[in-house]
């Protein structure tokens, strides 16, 4: 290589290095330093000699009742969302994948809808049907059935809202999971004469297993880190950890603590979020070819 | 062989969906448009456009509008600036730490969102930045980043360079070129990121809430006050309908650009 194309190349590598900059300064000022900040934060304690490494910080948090209490909502909501959106998200998919049914385009437009429904417009919403003398309440009173008991400011208020807000992307990773599956293979085991529910647990459940595994992962990262719903839908004591985040920073003014309480998300999340970033950046490079 | 099996399974499940995530959209609508709706009729009383008089008529509604508005456009102007440069760069220069570079990105992924506010939270609060409109703006750009940058970079990857070397072969200069050639052809995928930067900004509710309020009064944090302290429904119902359907029509044309799971990741993430 001669000396001039050297520099050129020396020369583009400089310009790319300074376009890519304002970004990645971004990313490291505005996440990886206040994360790296609040770790290192709420791991300092005040001893008389200055200060020191421990965890009162944390050891506070997790004999803390109250802490413990909205720690344990959070994961409990999260439980029963996951479950929920993959069994709604699963049959949905199949009969989208598998069937040729004529109400298939109604159906995939009708569920990738919320993807279109800002998060505060979808509160409004549903307080306006689920809650006291909503639209529910109206149409059990119309044919003689008696009110129920209304989720709004229930665990089940967030709970609904948040299955209704992440069903698209839930049944997106889903059905992208399922084009793996052949329907030669299903036709196949039909052919010799299994079940629904054996083709189901025999052929396809074992090939998008990454797939639900991914879908539970967003939404375990989506719910951790909920706020909108669950303060607008769901009862204030015990509540999730997103609002107990504000309130801890906002109202009570305790920023260690927020951190502490931000660290342990990140913490539980560490996890899920691996599995999840891992999938994106696979996907990004089969993308990419 | 001609059969006709009715789809029961599908009718079930278009059903079943249409009722749960229809009902309130609908039930919205209605309420926008109603003048008397008392409990326990099933169709209101009166219907007629009182309260588009009402809502059009209040100066929060506007303040909101004008706030949300010059926050999104800002903050998709500033996104672009600083993303699609980067974005052209990965696509086309080698530079080193290209690929650590570009991964970093996913940052944005690895945390639970909410969480990471809170902790930004903590350093602008000792940087008087809580209740400033320009803490908003910054935080609101790193959540755009990771679409702004990762969907650019496939729409220019995907851009033939025999097209651009062709172009530079008849004398056309590198500029002339990137406008011509290679602008025309990535516009689709660009605009599609800018419309969700600019719709995602201005129904962000969390780091508006968080960081904004309450100085900073956007039209979602407008909203919240209609959810919890406004008693006559119809100022939530107006005011929803009327923010939706543009944010609607701006996604319905990200969604002919975009496939329905880089939509969804970047909408839902």
């Amino acid at each position: 290589m001669s000396h001039a194309d050297n520099n050129k190349k020396m020369g583009r590598g400089t310009i790319g290095l300074l376009l890519v900059a304002p970004p990645v300064a971004l990313v490291i000022g505005l996440i990886l330093w206040p994360v790296a900040l609040s770790v290192i934060d709420t791991l300092t304690v005040q001893t008389p000699e200055g200060p020191g490494l421990g965890l009162a910080h944390y050891i506070f948090f997790f004999t803390d009742g109250f802490s413990l209490r909205n720690l344990w909502l959070t994961i409990w909501v999260t439980a029963v969302c996951t479950v929920l959106l993959l069994g709604i998200s699963l049959p949905i998919a199949l009969y989208l994948r598998f069937s040729d049914g004529r109400y298939a385009g109604y159906v995939q437009t009708v569920a990738l809808f919320p993807l279109f429904v800002p998060s505060i417009l979808l509160a409004y919403a549903l307080i306006r049907t689920l809650g006291p003398n909503g639209t529910v309440d109206t149409l059990l009173n119309a044919v003689g059935l008696p009110k129920i008991p209304s989720p709004y400011l229930t665990p089940w208020g967030p709970i609904i809202g948040l299955v209704w807000d992440n069903l698209p992307l839930t049944l997106l990773i889903v059905l992208a999971g399922l084009g793996n599956v052949s329907k030669a293979s299903v036709e196949a085991a039909r052919d010799v004469g299994a079940g629904r529910l054996q083709v189901l647990r025999h052929i396809i459940l074992p090939r998008i297993s990454g797939a639900l595994m991914v879908a539970a992962c967003f939404v375990i990262l989506g719910l951790f880190s909920a706020f909108t719903l669950p303060w607008l839908l769901g009862p204030t004591v015990p509540e999730m950890m997103g609002p107990y985040m504000r309130r801890t920073i906002i109202d009570v003014d305790a920023p260690t603590q927020a951190r502490t309480q931000a660290v342990v998300t990140f913490l539980i999340c560490a996890v899920f979020a691996w599995f999840y970033v891992r999938s994106v950046a696979r996907g990004r490079k089969e993308g990419a070819q | 062989m001609m059969r006709f099996r009715p789809d029961l399974r599908g009718l079930l499940i278009a059903v079943l969906l249409s009722v749960v995530i229809l009902l309130p959209l609908v039930n919205v609508a209605v309420w926008a448009f109603t003048e008397v709706w008392r409990w326990p009729a099933v169709i209101p009383q009166k219907f007629g456009l009182r309260f588009w008089g009402d809502v059009l008529g209040r100066g929060d509604v506007w303040q909101a509008l004008r706030t949300s508005l010059a926050l999104s456009t800002i903050v998709t102007a500033l996104s672009a600036i600083i993303c699609l440069p980067a974005a052209w760069a990965f696509a086309r220069l080698d530079f080193p730490g290209r690929n650590v570079f570009f991964m970093s990105f996913l940052t944005v992924y690895a945390f639970p969102k909410f969480g990471l506010y809170i902790t930004i939270a903590t350093i602008f609060l000792g940087l008087g930045l809580i209740g400033s409109f320009w803490g908003v703006v910054l935080i609101q750009l790193v959540s755009t980043l990771m679409f702004m940058v990762w969907i650019p970079v496939s729409a220019f990857q995907n851009v033939d360079p025999r097209l651009e070397e062709a172009a530079r072969d008849v004398g056309a200069s590198p500029l002339r070129v990137f406008w011509s050639v290679t602008l025309p052809q990535v516009m689709p995928a660009v605009s599609a990121a800018l419309l969700l930067t600019f719709v995602n900004t201005f129904y962000e509710t969390e780091v508006a809430w968080l960081i904004g309020a309450p100085e900073v009064r956007t039209v979602p944090l407008l909203m919240i006050r209609f959810i919890n302290s406004e008693l006559v429904v119809q100022y939530g119902a107006v005011f929803s309908v009327m923010l939706w359907l543009p944010s609607f029509l701006l996604l319905l044309v990200a969604r002919r650009f975009l496939g329905a799971q880089a939509l969804g990741r970047a909408l839902g993430a």
